[in-house]
């Protein structure tokens, strides 16, 4: 049912925990499931030095956390606010239809942050 | 090779290598039909006679009492639909419980859409249904009650000997038409039944929860009991489940169920012995655990566990990658949460309803499987708390009270 990509990153997921001084920190939550998923990004210059998440809910969810940590790390914030769902499904192998929510989530947090960013 | 545990019992057990053997021959030589009059037919008669004098010895009812169906859920749709079709010119009103499994769930409300009154009893935090509810929701034109024998999530058993007390009590004051039955295809095989101590009117069977293959399952039906069938055109199981008699499913069935009760107690001793290990184990290894269902009065085989701060469904998955499966009531689908209805009734909170785990052990499960589960469970909660924001917060709050450490 999930890809090799998708398993190795619900048992070893990258960037878990949070962040000694970041630069912005969203928490967002799925109205109807209650999946939640909290991004901190630390940015320097325009660029994403350091993303770390924590996830609660369904595996896609927690998996789609860590995938796109490590999506975004290294990035401009600008290449950043261009990533979309179908990107995260791609790097992350698919996902059942059912749960395609759990990609949206992560993309609508990143979202989220990015503007908080540029509204700060 | 990496070690392979399945603690998944209540979805289905393995098939008994005596029960395999025991069928074999009526997949292959021995096919006949038993309504067919020459010897092939006998032959294929007489075995399904015996598998029925089995099944019932199981929960010592008569042999005539049983008609044999295709699963548990067929039993469920029999005993319910046969009753209340059949009873409609006296009333439309069936009382259930609220944590029935879905193929009583189902034609309940399937039969409410239809017109039928439906009251759905709650049960305790214990996930037991109170005998004074039953008391309170009985009306004239109550035809039916059904409440299952054991809950599959949870294991707690229902009082239903209390309950049919109750019934009988109603009968004596003039409501004739009020029929009760108990799904026990989760309790069969698991704990001793017999259904004159019992007392119910109709009880669910089904093979695969004890070892026999998918696809067999039975409805007891007292003598006397009148149901309108809900499959036409043909004699078969004396009028009542028209279709030619699935022959080696029905033998394997009657080996299942002979094992079954000859190994009963030993079987029970084994398995609640190894749960309680497991308990304690997981009690003395893991913070912030929540057991549910009563603590007695349940199967000896199963433990239902909620974890704190994370998600049944990626425990199952890790889990499952280290070659453990377990079973989680709960599935989440298109963005919409469902989180089990039977530990949402207990009156659990929806995080421990979603962080709800269910273990079923079977008569085979080995100390070492247990060992092994204690041994990876702990990391596997672990992990999915280090990323859970609840945990986080959790660990924050405790930090705060307590600023010394
Ligand atoms: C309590 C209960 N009733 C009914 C059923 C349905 O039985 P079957 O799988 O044979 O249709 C099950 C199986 O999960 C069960 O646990």
């Amino acid at each position: 049912m999930y890809s090799e990509i998708f398993k190795d990153h619900l048992t070893h997921p990258r960037n878990a925990g949070e962040l000694a001084d970041p630069s912005v920190v969203v928490e967002e939550s799925n109205p109807i499931c209650g999946d939640r998923l909290r991004l901190a990004l630390r940015v320097c210059e325009g660029r994403i030095e350091e993303a770390r998440f924590l996830a609660y809910g369904c595996p896609p969810t927690l998996v789609c956390g860590s995938i796109i940590t490590e999506m975004i790390a290294g990035l401009s914030v600008q290449d950043a606010a261009r990533l979309t769902r179908q990107d995260l499904l791609d790097k992350l192998g698919g996902l059942p239809s059912r749960k395609m929510h759990a990609a949206a989530l992560a993309i609508e947090t990143l979202r989220l942050a990015l503007e908080r960013l540029r509204g700060d | 090779m990496k070690r392979r545990v399945y603690l998944d019992h209540s979805a289905t057990t393995p098939i008994d290598p005596r029960v395999v053997e025991a069928m074999l021959p009526y997949l292959t030589e021995k096919f006949g039909n038993p309504s067919s009059v020459h010897l092939f037919g006998q032959e294929a008669r007489a075995a399904v006679d015996r598998a029925r004098q089995l099944v019932a010895e199981l929960i010592g009812a008569q042999p005539q009492e049983l008609i044999f169906v295709s699963s548990g859920t067929e039993a469920n749709n029999l005993a319910i639909r046969g009753i209340a079709e059949r009873a409609a010119p006296y009333g439309r009103h069936i009382i259930t419980s609220a944590i029935e499994h879905p193929s009583v769930r189902g034609v309940c409300q399937a039969l409410e859409q239809r017109g039928w009154e439906v009251t759905r009893l709650p049960v305790g935090e214990d996930g037991l249904v109170r005998v004074e509810d039953v008391r309170a929701a009985i009306r004239p034109d109550t035809v039916l009650i059904t409440i299952m024998l054991a809950n599959n999530e949870i294991g707690t058993i229902q009082p239903i000997a209390e309950i049919s007390h109750l019934v009988r009590e109603e009968r004596q004051r003039g409501h004739r038409h009020l029929w009760f039955h108990t799904d026990a295809v989760q309790a069969a095989g698991r704990m001793a039944i017999n259904v004159a101590e019992l007392g119910c009117d109709l009880l669910s069977l089904s093979g695969h929860k004890l070892y026999a293959p998918k696809g067999i399952g039975a409805l007891y039906v007292r003598r006397g009991v009148q149901l309108a069938p809900q499959m036409l055109g043909g004699h078969q199981e004396r009028d009542r489940r028209a279709g030619t008699e699935a022959v080696p499913l029905i033998v394997a069935f009657g080996k299942a169920a002979e094992l079954a009760r000859q190994e009963l107690d030993a079987r029970i001793e084994r398995m609640r012995a190894l749960r309680d290990r497991f308990e304690r184990g997981v009690a003395e290894r893991i913070t912030d655990v929540v057991f549910n269902g009563h603590r007695e009065r349940r199967l000896p085989h199963l433990s239902n566990i909620s974890f704190r701060y994370i998600e049944g469904e990626g425990l199952l998955i890790n889990l499952d990658l280290q070659g453990i499966a377990v079973s989680t009531g709960s599935a989440c689908s298109s963005g919409t949460l469902e989180p089990s209805p039977v530990i949402r009734a207990l009156g659990r909170d929806e995080e421990l309803a979603r962080g709800a785990v269910r273990f079923s052990l079977g008569k085979d499960t080995s100390e070492e499987d247990i060992d092994y589960v204690l041994e990876v469970l702990p990391q596997a909660v672990e992990s999915l708390r280090r990323i859970s924001p609840l945990y986080h917060r959790a660990l924050g709050e405790r930090a705060e009270r307590s600023p010394s450490n």
